[in-house]
């Protein structure tokens, strides 16, 4: 009977209805988001399951096929491979002095206290944002796990991103490339702050935009760059990526560079988690 | 009945795939808007009344997941349903360039009206950058999964109709 009446309504007005559901819906979550928790909450509590289990598929099937074409490359690379270990074991006494060398002057740069310890924990993506336009994915880490809003991710050697909503259990991440991602950052050695700007524009041809280097600042082409002592949202010292183009700007007071980033946007998997929050100064 | 059941659970393994298995692990890549291509066919096929509604709940699933607030991609899915649903009575079953020519102006609309409302309000202006970079690959991805997607649509809703 329900169907029968609905079939009688005009398109039109069911259209309006429609468009008053959203804009009420648009309100009230804008104002008062919490008392509309519950929907997203049901609605992923049956729909991130599937993700995480189309994502195994996928990986699962793409790591089969992988094999399977690898096997006669691998036979032949096994062979060369063979040759050069005799080779490379002569190698390795020489290379071993070296290390030590390196690491002496290491010590010097004080490149160990790029990453201070700190408390990590590691997560899978299952899920990344459904439009073209903004860089954010899902990782199966939430709230129970000890992960906060806030919290900085990690990707391979440097910084991914930062979580920006958690949910009991799963939470999302924006990464550095996104077009509203904004972070105080320092080059190294110059220690000239800067602000690394994430840009869909740029970021196509694979760089982070730098803005706001000051000119008097020494700063060269293969430099670090890294988050600031001064951010309030990121841990000091975490590598975001090398100085690889450097312009001047317009006002002949600062300096504008592109950098190349630490972590590959384009095969993102696992990523850590740093736990701890950064001390910040409390607000009255 | 078994309409509403089949829709709901297109609806949801196109947005599982949308939300997955394209773009895998690519955060600078290209995601083909299944979703689109599902409200347009529906749209084109049954009217306004079902393209809408099934715009409204593709939307409703990507807002609840993706979007801070609900609402705008609801909205968005469901008017571009209902505008695809003016289009059924030019609807002819072995027509291919019809869903084509609508699947494309949906893009450009759908993907304007992103960056109108995140983009140019904030003052990004280059709309041509944007437009080379994302909007037409994006058209083209879909485009070109419409010809198959839609065939597969066209069978399911003739399957439906027949046992109806």
């Amino acid at each position: 009977m329900k169907l029968d009446r609905k079939k009688d309504i005009s398109p039109k007005y069911l259209l309006l209805t429609f468009t008053i559901i959203c804009i009420v819906l648009l309100l009230l979550s804008y104002f008062a988001g919490d008392n509309l928790a519950f929907i997203r909450k049901y609605t992923a509590k049956i729909v991130t399951p599937f993700q995480k289990g189309v994502n195994e598929i996928g990986l699962w099937t793409d790591s089969k096929l992988e094999n399977i074409k690898k096997i006669e490359e691998l036979n032949e690379e096994n062979r060369a491979l063979k040759e050069q270990l005799e080779q490379s074991r002569r190698e390795a006494t020489v290379y071993q002095n070296r290390l030590l060398e390196l690491e002496k002057l290491q010590k010097l740069y004080k490149l160990d206290e790029i990453y201070p310890e700190l408390n990590m924990t590691a997560a899978h993506v299952f899920s990344k944002t459904s439009s073209s336009w903004f860089s954010e994915f899902y990782i199966d880490k939430g709230r129970k796990d000890g992960v906060f809003e806030g919290a900085n991710v990690l990707c391979g050697e440097g910084l991914c991103g930062i979580i920006t909503k958690c949910y009991d259990d799963y939470s999302r991440v924006r990464t550095l490339i996104d077009d509203s991602s904004n972070v105080s950052a320092k080059c190294i050695p110059s220690s000239a702050l800067c602000t690394v700007e994430g840009s869909l524009a740029v970021y196509k041809d694979g760089f982070l935009r730098v803005t706001g280097i000051d000119r008097a600042a020494k700063v060269s082409i293969g430099d670090k760059v890294v988050t600031s002592d001064i951010s309030d949202r990121y841990h000091p010292g975490l590598l975001i990526g090398y100085i690889t183009e450097v312009s001047n700007d317009t006002n002949n007071l600062t300096v504008t560079a592109h950098i190349t980033p630490a972590c590959d946007y384009n095969n993102i998997t696992d990523v850590l988690i740093i736990t701890e929050k950064k001390a910040t100064v409390l607000e009255d | 009945m078994k309409r509403f059941i089949t829709l709901a659970v297109l609806i949801f393994i196109n947005f599982i795939l949308q939300s997955t298995l394209f773009g895998f692990h690519d955060m600078n890549h290209i995601t083909p808007n299944l979703l689109l291509i599902l409200t347009m066919s529906f749209g084109l096929m049954r009217g306004r009344k079902e393209g809408m509604l099934v715009g409204f709940f593709c939307g409703f699933l990507v807002d609840a997941i993706f979007s801070p607030v609900l609402g705008p991609f609801m909205f968005l899915y469901m008017i571009l349903g209902y505008m695809n649903g003016v289009f059924h009575k030019n609807y002819v079953v072995e027509d291919v360039m019809l869903p084509l020519v609508v699947i494309i102006l949906d893009e450009l609309l759908f993907n304007t009206a992103i960056y109108i409302v995140s983009f140019l309000l904030r003052n990004h202006l280059n709309y041509g950058d944007y437009f080379m970079d994302i909007i037409l690959p994006e058209t083209v991805y879909t485009t070109l999964l419409t010809v198959v997607i839609y065939k597969v649509n066209v069978f399911i809703n003739r399957k439906l109709k027949e046992e109806a």
